[in-house]
């Protein structure tokens, strides 16, 4: 699956080889993205791994459940109705070549 | 590679009442031989930031929990050994999410900020009846609140039964290390649990049901089958446990800052915004807690192996002080503004789960106290508390002018 990154420092960043199964949180660390940091490990407690989902992606992306959603609150001052938390987003086949913008920090 | 078992590590007197009341001097000694990491009497202490934030965060190789102490205590078949090893901070994978999972909606930041208007209203009550002493010991009185904050949030009662703040005030001496800590927390244990099975068993009778109460949303989870008894009642003891002396050490640390420095806690009294700085800077500067792992796989780390079973505790308030990590470390500046982020709530599955309430009641507290006790100041040295488990005053005595508001 291909999956890209805009970085937080405005560089992109295009992983070919992601697997489904695996979360957007994860994919980036793993990768070195920058500003996903995912202090909490995947809990949805922290909000460091916060992305924007490019507007064409949102419907097969889906809405953030209502934990997520109150979690995001953390972030309120950067928050945008395409926000996700990307340890949130487990990859699956549909979402091959989905584009994404990491947040800054809240 | 070298084994990390056979390694020149200097010895941290961890354990040591000297330590605790300045851990400074030690660590810079040990610093000189190893950068971030020492021996203990149990095991090693991570004590480098960039090493407490990658191994705290390694939920692979380590296996969080209190079996050492346990063991050290040998109450193993003891019901406190089993709420040590069988409770949220204790376990790992799909029993550590299941848990987790069953109070999570409590814990967001969203429900913090909701439940601000009732941590005032106990915080104010509080004031109401110890500012007019004019001086007190600061550490008793933030004793009181995380209490009444917790039950606030399980929706009981804050006045419902004095003695677990007893109960609690000795259970995590228990990570001292120290032989004469076991009466005194198996004692409290008793209170605590007797506590806990009372609160779910009336509870259940009464028949009340509040979607918000904390305590209900347990309840249902055992009725889901999410819980099981045992696990309701270590999950109602973990989140007064984990809030008590955490949150008052972290008030107290956060005072004595203040008082030496009278422009920035009279600014506390008008700017919440501020006391939120100030915190941020407390969790780095004096971080209270020691998460404990053990190896339970065994891998390379900045060119040492780790084997399976090694016991390693993390010194946060040592990584807060990590003169690679901070400029002038030990200096309380609330402007700082850091590249490294604290790692006072951890890192990793285990990250304080209660992180958004203990900002946010301590934000508050910070933002009251500073109107109601003004012009604090010290009026005899503060005593300290074992470094190991929660650091932190033992006491801080101090007096003030009261005012009304």
């Amino acid at each position: 699956m291909k999956i890209t990154f805009v970085q937080v420092n405005g560089v992109e960043k295009t992983i070919e080889d992601a697997r489904p199964g695996e979360t957007l949180m994860i994919l980036g660390r793993t990768h070195g993205v920058e500003g996903i940091l995912g202090d909490c490990g995947g809990g949805c407690s922290c909000a460091t791994c916060h992305v924007y989902v490019d507007p064409e992606w949102q419907t097969a992306v889906g809405p953030p459940d209502e934990i997520e959603s109150a979690t995001l609150d953390t972030v309120s001052n950067v928050l945008r109705a395409n926000s996700r938390l990307g340890c949130q987003i487990v990859l699956r086949p549909e979402l091959d070549g989905l584009r994404v913008t990491v947040a800054p920090s809240g | 590679m070298t084994a990390i078992t056979e390694a020149n590590l200097p010895a941290l007197p961890i354990e040591t009442a000297a330590f605790s009341r300045n851990p400074d001097p030690f660590a810079a000694a040990a610093r000189r031989i190893h950068p971030w990491i020492a021996r203990f009497s149990q095991g090693l202490v991570v004590h480098g930031y960039q090493a407490t934030k990658d191994l705290l965060a390694d939920d692979q190789h380590f296996r969080p929990g209190f079996s050492p102490a346990v063991a050290f205590y040998g109450l193993q078949d003891h019901l406190w050994g089993r709420f040590m090893e069988e409770m949220l901070l204790s376990v790992s994978g799909e029993k550590h999410k299941r848990l987790r999972s069953s109070v999570a909606a409590a814990f967001t930041p969203r429900r913090a900020n909701q439940v601000r208007p009732q941590m005032r209203k106990v915080i104010s009550a509080l004031l109401d009846e110890w500012a007019p002493k004019g001086s007190f010991d600061f550490a008793e009185f933030g004793a009181h609140f995380p209490v009444a904050v917790v039950l606030g949030l399980l929706g009981v009662a804050a006045d419902v039964d004095p003695t677990i703040q007893l109960g609690l005030e000795n259970q995590l001496s228990s990570l001292t290390f120290d032989p004469a800590a076991k009466p005194l927390f198996l004692a409290g244990w008793d209170v605590l649990w007797e506590f806990s099975d009372r609160l779910v068993i009336e509870r259940e009778a009464s028949g009340l049901h509040d979607p918000d109460a904390l305590l209900d949303v347990l309840i249902e989870a055992k009725r889901k089958g999410l819980l099981d008894e045992t696990e309701l009642r270590f999950m109602l003891l973990v989140l007064v446990v984990a809030g008590y002396d955490t949150s008052k050490n972290m008030l107290a640390l956060t005072m004595r800052q203040l008082i030496a420095r009278p422009d920035a806690y009279a600014r506390c009294a008008e700017d919440i915004a501020y006391c939120g700085k100030i915190l941020d800077e407390a969790l780095r500067h004096s971080s209270i807690t020691t998460p404990y792992r053990t190896v339970c796989e065994a891998f390379e780390y900045d060119g040492f192996q780790f084997e399976r079973g090694t016991v390693v505790v993390f010194a946060t308030a040592l990584a807060g002080r990590d003169p690679a990590a901070y400029e002038n470390p030990l200096s309380f500046e609330p402007e700082r503004n850091p590249n490294n982020r604290h790692v006072a709530f951890g890192r990793g599955a285990h990250m304080c789960l209660g992180q958004h309430i203990a900002r946010a009641q301590l934000e508050e507290g910070l933002h009251l106290i500073a109107q109601r006790l003004r012009n604090p100041r010290l009026t005899a040295e503060p005593t300290w508390r074992p470094f190991l488990g929660t650091w932190g005053y033992k006491s801080l005595p101090i007096a003030f002018d009261p005012s009304v508001s």
